[in-house]
Parts: C-alpha cells; structure tokens; sequence
C-alpha cells in the first residue's frame, strides 16, 4: 500500500494549485455536481456539456508542455485530428465488422504519439529555438488540412472508410461508412455519443487525466520539466538529457491531445480537415494562456468557461474577435493568466494579512 | 522546340516560385532577425496591404501608387501594433508569438465583419506571352523582379544608411548600442514598420494576381514561416536568399512533377532537414564557414 | 595520466575567435584558478568544458575518455559538476527541490531528506527547506548553487564566478567552502575575475587573454609577472573603453 499513498502525496504537491482542505471540498461537489449532470440537465444540454468535456484533454495536452515544460507548440490540432481519423479509419473497419473497439482505440492513440515522436525527435535533438518548434508545429498542422482537403476522390480509401476530402469522415455519407462510436463486447456497452454512458465515460476520463496529471507534475519528472522550462542549460548539468524529456513530454502530450479527438469523433460520428485549421490550433493557445498556463486546474475551469462563452458568442459574429481580444488583454495586463493571476493575488493578500495579525500580537 | 518549352517553363515557375517565397518572407525575416520576434500577424499585415490597394486602385488611383500606398498603409499600422503591443514582450519570445497571434484573428476576423467575405480584386497588368504551347504572365516576372530588388535594397540599406548601421548594432548588442546613443526603442518601432511596410507591399503586389478576402494573408504565412526557419536570422539577406533559392527549387520541382500539395510537403521535409543538419538556419551556417575559411 | 587534458581547443562566434588554441592540463585532487580580463574566453572555455557548446577544433578527456562532443549531461554523470556564472537556481522552487534535482537520480525518500539536510548545514542553509528560492539572498543563492553541484557528488568541480555579487564577508565564507571541498579531494577550477578572491584561495593560476593561455603558474609568479599586470590592468581599461564584454 506504500506506493499507493506516496502517490496519492503528490496529488497535493506543490506545482499545482489546491494544497488545502477547502480546496478537495470543492474538488468533491464539482465532481458530485458533474456526476448528476444527467439528473438535471436535459439531453441536449447533456449531449453539449459531454461535448465540451472533450475539449479539455487537448487544453491539458498545451498545458503539460508549455506551462511545465516550456515548449509552446501552435500545432496540437494535428494530434487531435490525426488520432480523430486515425480511431474513424480504424473504427470503421474494425468496429462494426469486428466489434474490435480497442484495436481503433489503440491505432488513435498510437498514430499522433508517433508523429509526435519523429517530429519531436528532428526538433528536440536538432536543438531547435522555441521559435521555430512553435511554428513548424502550426505549419505540419495546416498541410495536414491541405492533405485531407484533397482526398475526395476514389482513390482514397483505406479498407473501408474513405477519407472524404472536405467533406470528412462519415458527414454527407449516403452510401459510405460513418465512424462508430465505442462498442465495448464484454459488457455489450455502446458509447454512444447521446448516451448518458459517452457522457460518463468523458467526465470520467477527464477527471482522472487531471488527478494524473497532478500526480505527474508533482513526481520526480515533474521537477524536471519545470526545470527545463526554467534552464533548460542549467538542467543539463545537473545530469537531465534535456532532448529525450522534452520528447517525453511532447508524446505524452500528443496522447493527451488524441484523446480529444478519439471523444469528439465517436461523439459526433464525422470529422472533417477543418479540425486541423488554424481556429482548432489558436483556440487551446486562448484557453491555456487566458486561464494560467502553469496550473491544470486553472486550465480545466478556464477552459469550460471559454468554449461555454464562445458557444455563446457564435450565434453572433463577434465569436473570434472577441476571443482574440480575450487573449491580447490577457496577454498584456495577465500574462500569467487570470485566474493564476488571481488565485496568486488572492495568496499575496492572504499572507500579508496574516503577518500584519501577527505582528499585531 | 518540347525541351525547349519544358525549361522555359520550368525556370518561369522557379522564377515565380522563389517571388512569391521571398515576397511573404521579406517582412517576417527583417523582424525576426532584428527583433527575434515572429510576427504572426504577418499575414494579416499583407491583408491590409491588399485591402488599401484594391481600395485605392478603385478610387481611380494608379495601380502602382495603390501597392505603394498598401505598404505605407501597412507599416503604419505595424507602427501603432509595436508601440502598443510589441513594446511590451521584449525579451519574451513565445509570449509575443501568442499576443501576435491573438491579434492576428482579431484583425482578420474584424475585416471579415467589415468588408465582408471577398473584395474586388484588381486585374493583374501586363498581359502575357507564349512560349511552345504555353502562355506565362509578364506581371508574375516583374514580381520575381521587384522580389531581387527588395532584397538587394535591403541589401544596401543595412550596408550603407545611417539606420542600417544603427540596426546593425541593435541587433548585436543593444545594451551597447543605448550606451553609444542609439535610441533603440526607435530602431526597433522602425524596424517592425519596415517589416509590416514590406509584408504590406507584398501583399498588393501579389493581389494582383488572387482573390482577396480576409484570410488573404494566411494562405501565404505557412511558406514564410518555412523561410524563415531554414533562414535563421544571423545573416538577414543571405539567409534569406539562400533560403528561397533551395526551397523554391524544391517546390518548384515536385510542383512540376505532381501537385502543389506535394510541393509544400517537400518544402516542409527539407525544412527539417535543413534543422536537422544546421539548426540555426542556413545564415549561421554560412557565417561559420566564412569564419573557419577566413582562419586556414 | 592528468585528470583533465585540454588539447588545441578552438571555438569561433562569428568573426570572434573566443578560445584560440588552448592547452590546459589538471591534476587529480589540484585547485585552480583561470583568470582573465573582460572578454578573454573564460566562460566560453567554461562552458566548452561543461559541454554546452562544442568546439570547432582541439579536444577534451576526462577521466581517460575523450568527451569532446559528449553532451552535458553525460559529463555530468560522469563527475562535472558545475556552477553558473549567473545564478544557477531555479527560482520559482523551493530550496529543497532546488537540491532534490541533481540528488534524485541516486537517492530518494529518507536518504534524500538526510542528505538535503546535510548539505544545507554546510552551506549556512539551514531552515530555508520551503522557501522559494527567488526570495533567498543573493550570497545565499550562490551557495545553494555551489551546493546543487556538489549534490552530484562531482570529481571534478566547476565553479564560474563564486562570488559575483558578493559582500566581503559572504566572500570570506565562499572561500572557506572551496577550501573544504578541495580538502575533500575534489578538483576544484574556479574561473573568476575578483582578484582579491583569487589571492583568498591562494592557488595556481592560468590566465587567459584573447581565448589563448597567457601565463600559467603560482599565484605569486604570476602576479608579479608585469605582462599579466599590463594585460589586465591595461587591457581591461581599454576593452572596457571599446565596449567588449564577455560572451
């Protein structure tokens, strides 16, 4: 039971916000109030909230390496994309036919980690400048768009699922195949993507990639990361290959980053080439840099509150220039974010007030 | 008289293919180099640049005062950007990639609500001629043109004005060059205008030729961005030369022998393999060399 | 069989040629003092040593093997410990986990703890274990440097200027751990440029001046050699006059 405890120790480690008691209380009624979401809300509102839950395994993806590790990629929607397809390609030859979920679970996990792995190999190794690894990933990503845009011919296919051009995987699809969602044989669940089953499987894989997360940041390769992103030169002296743990990180990142996209597809049955455009790759940059791109949790909460306001926003035009102006304010008057900025002020405050009372007595 | 097209045809489209690199780079390597920031707005300054000369070109204006207004128009605009955004993140790189960027969807997304989704374009100049079976446009030449003579007036401008010398010292060693008296906060105001000024020009020049709309600008930004990485940003002109000289032969091979996807793939690829082999671009590279030559 | 040997070692930015064919040889178990006027390569020798940049031409062995282009963090598990010239801590971390860096690779839980505390009391650190290093002193930022690179256990140690910044006192303290550390057996380089600190150590001297190996000897020789005195006295007035400073 040793290990166990020691890890569950640094669920309340110092890199990450909430090391009080009030802290967990709240942790505990958000995920009560999460968990009988399906209780209260109708099935739209349900199929909506499920949806905005899968747009927190990419925000954490930038959140790992960049808040902690100090790699800012502009490209994380090439892992979301490429694990989208990658799972609907293998999902519709597999899945249905088969009722192999895993092995199309596995291949969408598998293929952006990979991708991950040979880019982050060139750059990590080549030494790249910040610089230039923040815009090759934006580059790699737009020729992915470019790619797919043009695969609406017949030559295309790959077993049974056609690529589809722009009109994507499985969308205006009358006679060719759309990508299923999860279908797990030993329990005959279905997953799917208006079930109360998709909503609890998201909520609960977001909560226990946040608890992971925790624990991450806070183990031995947590220090690392930081220190890399704080001297990566220094880092190196004290013995850390700095290569091989940022390509670490990046991996895992792009696993994290998939998973967004594995979710949205089996939520949604279709993925097009847009999801690898510059709004997909500019609107985690917006979450991550507006809410704190140090801390998880500010991530999390920063991130449902800006796709709920941009869902708002987009039955006006305004969506996109709002957001913009979102982030260059932030950027100017928070650049640690607003919410670490405030949670950080807050502290500040906290102990000032405390050393006065203290001095009084 | 088939050889003879085919080369004619081939050197038209490198020709045309190293402009349009150089053209969306100029602006975004000139910043780079001098001020280590990357202006994601870049796209968007040629947008405005675009936008100023359709504007003016229907206003009755001459088409060639309508580009040169769309450059000032431009480095204005990069003027205010740096004195109220800029300004602020010196020394912190990825934070004004982020800021940049931020004002790159609002800029876009803002012409998008006011003008709309497309503008008038301006018919492209000139006319054309034919060689063998194929006809090749006069104006896309001038550009490859006025592409060499912006980078050779670069070329002379860090070489031999006042503001070059200037510049030069900023970049090297700004903490020197503010105890010698240069006011570097100008320098780089003016720098990051020149910058926007001539992503802006590029941006009316190449209007000629496309539609124009809000997004304008972005379709060209992914090249510059590969430019500018297998440029590096030590040796501004050189770097960039070199830089479009490869990349455009290799683009401008696999376009001739397949499609233009495939052309910016092979780009990409060589990109990587370029930082592969010298990760602080061709510039540092060549500078390196010249040193060990100049030590035999 | 010397524990460093340093042959012909060149390195070039630009048209600069910051180390120009230097040789430099050091004993097991030697303290040694590298100095220089303001631009003469002393921390681009420095970081040729660690492995941050490597070098055009010459080359590196430590401990019989040639690391030439072995990267830092190699030398560094082979016995390189090294101290920054600018602040070499991690300021937005605790003092604590400042050290548990470098002792993490061998040590963890209780050990760990024994040894941080260890170490603290040798470096005047004691009760510091959770502050933020960013609200540290200065002197006391540079001691929990010197004490994450004696974290690795290092053979040899690198120290780039130990007592930049530093009061007289704080420079006194310095001196005396550097003493400590040799006595241990440690080979110990100090690169500095405060001869007041080079005279408190007392050792043997190289000097550089423009990236070459100027003069090399006891410390009394060489500073009463009247070339070096020029060197660095002149010298430095009027690379300070064309602006040089060290890269």
């Amino acid at each position: 039971m040793m290990p166990l405890r020691r890890h569950l120790g640094l669920l309340v480690g110092p890199q990450e916000m909430g090391r009080t008691w009030y802290f967990w209380v709240g942790f505990v009624i958000v995920i009560g109030v999460g968990a009988a979401a399906p209780q209260y809300l109708g099935r739209f509102d349900l199929l909506n909230l499920a949806n905005f839950l899968t747009s927190i395994f990419l925000a954490l993806s930038l959140c790992l390496i960049w808040g902690f590790c100090g790699i800012l990629s502009l490209g994380q929607a090439a892992f979301l994309g490429l694990g989208g397809y990658a799972y609907g390609v293998a999902g519709i030859n597999f899945i249905e036919s088969h009722g192999n979920t895993w092995a199309a679970l596995g291949i969408g996990l598998a293929v952006p980690v990979l991708l991950a792995a040979v880019l982050g190999f060139v750059m990590f190794y080549a030494r790249l400048k910040g610089v230039y690894v923040a815009i090759l990933m934006l580059v790699v990503t737009l020729l992915f768009e470019t790619f797919l845009n043009q695969t609406a011919g017949q030559g295309w296919f790959i077993g049974e699922a056609h690529l589809g051009g722009n009109n994507g995987l499985g969308r205006f699809s009358g006679v060719i195949k759309k990508p299923p969602s999860f279908i797990f044989s030993e329990g005959g669940i279905k997953f799917l993507g208006k079930s109360y089953a998709f909503f609890y499987l998201t909520f609960g894989l977001a909560v226990l990639c946040y608890l992971g997360l925790r624990i991450l940041v806070n183990s031995k390769l947590g220090y690392v990361m930081v220190a890399i992103r704080e001297d990566p030169e220094r880092t190196e002296a004290l013995g850390y290959d700095v290569r091989l743990i940022q390509l670490i990180v990046f991996c895992i990142s792009a696993l994290l980053a998939s998973m967004s996209g594995i979710l949205y597809v089996s939520w949604g049955r279709f993925i097009t080439p847009d999801v690898f455009g510059v709004y997909n790759n500019i609107l985690p940059v917006i979450w991550v840099a507006v809410a704190g791109r140090k801390s998880l949790t500010a991530t999390v909460i920063g991130t449902l509150v800006l796709v709920w306001l941009s869902q708002r926003l987009t039955e006006t035009d305004y969506a996109f220039v709002v957001l913009g102006g979102i982030l260059l304010g932030a950027m100017m008057l928070l650049p640690e974010g607003v919410i670490t900025g405030i949670v950080d002020r807050g502290t500040a405050l906290r102990a000032r007030l405390a050393a006065r009372k203290s001095a009084r007595a | 008289m088939e050889t003879i097209s085919f080369i004619v045809g081939l050197l038209y489209q490198y020709a045309d293919t190293i402009a349009l690199l150089a053209l969306s780079a100029i602006g975004l390597i000139i910043i780079f180099g001098m001020m280590g920031v990357i202006n994601m707005a870049h796209g968007e300054m040629m947008m405005i640049g675009a936008y100023i000369t359709s504007f003016a070109h229907y206003a009755g204006i001459p088409t060639a005062l309508a580009v040169i207004l769309g450059g000032i128009g431009a480095g204005l605009a990069g003027m205010i950007i740096e004195r109220l955004v800029i300004r602020r993140f010196y020394g912190q790189l990825l934070s004004s990639l982020v800021a940049t960027w931020g004002l790159s969807l609002i800029l876009s997304q803002g012409a998008l609500l006011v003008f709309g989704q497309l503008i008038q374009s301006v018919p492209t100049p000139f006319g054309s001629f034919t060689v063998g079976e194929l006809s090749y446009s006069y104006y896309r030449m001038f550009i490859f043109l006025v592409a060499m003579a912006m980078i050779a007036g670069l070329w002379a401008l860090f070489r031999f004005t006042r503001f070059g010398v200037r510049a030069r010292a900023t970049m090297e060693n700004p903490r020197m060059a503010r105890a010698l008296g240069v006011d570097t906060s100008r320098v780089y105001a003016l720098t990051f205008g020149l910058g926007t000024m001539l992503g802006g020009f590029a941006g009316g020049l190449l209007a000629l030729t496309s539609t124009i709309g809000p997004f304008y600008g972005m379709t060209y930004t992914p090249q510059a961005f590969i430019t500018v990485v297998v440029g590096g940003g030590a040796e501004i002109v050189t770097g960039l030369l070199a830089s479009v000289l490869s990349l455009g032969a290799i683009k401008t091979i696999f376009m001739n022998q397949t499609n233009i996807l495939l052309g910016h793939v092979a780009m990409l690829v060589l990109a990587f393999v370029i930082i592969r082999l010298m990760p602080s671009g061709i510039s540092d590279w060549v500078e390196r060399r010249q040193v060990r030559v100049r030590e035999r | 069989m010397p524990l460093l040997e340093v042959e012909n070692l060149s390195k070039a930015f630009g048209g600069v040629r910051a180390v120009d064919g230097v040789d430099f040889a050091l004993e097991q178990g030697e303290l040694r003092c590298i100095i220089g006027p303001n631009g003469a390569g002393k921390s681009t020798f420095f970081k040729l040593l660690l492995g941050s940049i490597k070098p055009d031409r010459g080359r590196i062995r430590f401990r019989d093997r040639d690391v030439t282009r072995a990267e830092p963090h190699t030398r560094a598990h082979m016995g390189i410990g090294v101290k920054f010239q600018h602040l070499g801590v991690y300021g937005d971390l605790t003092v604590r986990h400042n050290l548990q860096l470098p002792l993490q690779h061998s040590l963890s839980g209780e050990a760990m703890d024994a040894e941080i505390a260890r170490l603290l009391a040798r470096l005047n650190l004691a009760g510091t274990e959770e502050r933020r290093v960013a609200e540290l002193a200065h002197g006391q930022r540079q001691w929990l440097a010197i004490g994450m690179a004696l974290a690795m256990r290092p053979v040899l140690l690198l120290l780039d200027e130990p007592t930049a910044g530093m009061g007289p006192e704080e420079t006194r303290e310095t001196g005396a751990l550097v003493h400590s550390v040799h006595e241990e057996g440690v080979t110990v380089v100090v690169v500095e440029h405060d001869m007041a600190f080079v005279r408190q150590l007392g050792a043997p001297v190289t000097v550089l001046h423009y990236g070459r190996v100027f003069a090399e000897g006891p410390l009394a020789a060489i500073e009463s050699n009247e070339d070096v005195r020029h060197i660095y006295l002149g010298a430095s007035r009027t690379m300070a006059a064309r602006g040089r400073y060290d890269p």
